[in-house]
């Protein structure tokens, strides 16, 4: 790819609010398979970034930025709200980040979502979820087989070990790992 | 004794069979897609002993110095293996789906580092992050099994006949004939002379 060549997807013709930038990849034929946001921008990714094997699964009113230099491998990008992910980041495989529990917690309202989502359910409301962004900032590490979940704030060049459940922010530099993920030290 | 490089009749995925992976005529390879990421240079990168098989979804993620032993019968149902170094998977292994088995973390720890590597990234092809970072071999000895969805991290060797609960991540080695879980994981116990028998069973 030459220099003044803005990004592109390998699997066809990007969506139109989907903005990638010079020297960007986006790799796998699944990419854009569960992409639904109608946001004017709804994913923008920054320059000279690798996207191999993402899933971009964004919902009606979804916004996701990517900064530069990041590389994705194989990583399951689940957004209805807001996910902002800075530049050098790596995130490896079969890792998952989500902002949103997907369906509500209480019982009753989970039996409504249940027929709303269903084939019978054409037309009707689905009950709230909840969503909260993710932010995720410069120089982190995220290691295979870890999710992301909502509301979380990794801070600059914090370490996620591969296989951490992280529900609760990392400060900036830190080591996490773990299911709850626990901070165990400082990333070098 | 290197082959030259070789299709599966099988196969979905219009790939090819590297020539220096070693394959024993007993063994299956389910996809030539699990090669995607191979990349060594060694002559005896990659060796499936007798009767071993490795199905969809496995991915050999090796790079140029990177060595692959797979044992007579082991079975490999879809694990991510990232070498640099060596990773030995023994005789009659059991590995289940989504399982990482990682001899390096392929980036360099430092920040500062990182950046410089993830900089010269975009230039190659294909896109694959390799910076200069130790790597610590890999041993899962004879008779292990993996539950799904487990990371066994760089310098880990799984001890003989031990098994791995499903999501572990295991960072030291487990000693042989022991049950681990957890994340990170932990020792649940050796298995009893009953588990041993297979008194279970019945």
């Amino acid at each position: 790819m030459s220099a003044g060549e803005s990004g592109k997807w390998l699997g066809g013709a990007l969506p139109a609010n989907v903005r990638v930038g010079m020297n960007s990849v986006i790799i796998g034929d699944l990419a854009f398979k569960r992409f639904h946001s109608r946001q004017p921008e709804a994913l923008c990714v920054g320059a000279n970034c690798t996207m191999d094997g993402v899933h971009f699964d964004l919902g009606d009113a979804a916004q996701l930025t990517i900064g530069d230099y990041c590389y994705f491998t194989n990583a399951v990008l689940l957004c209805e709200l807001e996910v902002r992910i800075g530049s050098y980041v790596v995130v490896g495989w079969n890792t998952t980040i989500a902002d949103s529990d997907f369906h509500p917690l209480a019982p009753a309202q989970r039996v409504a979502d249940a027929i709303a989502c269903s084939p019978l359910g054409k037309g009707r409301t689905r009950p709230p979820v909840v969503k909260q962004p993710v932010v995720i900032e410069d120089d982190v590490w995220i290691g295979p087989n870890a999710a992301i979940l909502k509301g979380v704030r990794v801070g600059a060049g914090a370490w996620i070990e591969a296989g951490s459940v992280v529900t609760r922010d990392v400060p900036p530099g830190a080591r996490v790992l773990g299911n709850p993920a626990q901070i165990v030290g400082e990333a070098k | 004794m290197s082959l030259p490089a070789r299709t599966l009749p099988w196969d979905w995925h219009e790939g090819v069979i590297p020539r220096n992976a070693k394959i024993d005529s007993t063994a299956y390879v389910e996809t030539s897609f699990s090669f995607r990421f191979f990349r060594s240079e060694l002559d005896d990168a990659i060796e499936y002993g007798r009767g071993a098989s490795t199905y969809l979804g496995t991915m050999f993620d090796v790079g140029p110095r990177g060595r692959v032993r797979l044992g007579d019968y082991a079975l490999v149902h879809g694990a991510r293996i990232i070498c640099d170094s060596e990773i030995t998977i023994g005789e009659y292994a059991l590995i289940s789906w989504n399982v990482v088995l990682m001899d390096t973390y392929r980036l360099p720890a430092n920040a500062s580092e990182r950046r410089r590597e993830l900089e010269r990234v975009p230039g190659r092809d294909p896109r694959i992050a390799s910076g200069d970072v130790v790597a610590r071999p890999v041993r899962v000895e004879r008779n292990v099994w993996i539950g799904f969805d487990a990371c066994i991290l760089p310098g880990v060797t799984v001890g003989e006949g031990s098994v791995v609960g499903a999501r572990s991540v295991v960072m030291t080695d487990v000693p042989p004939f022991t049950i681990v879980a957890g994340n990170p994981a932990r020792i649940i116990r050796p298995m009893s002379q009953q588990e041993m028998n297979g008194a279970n069973a019945q």
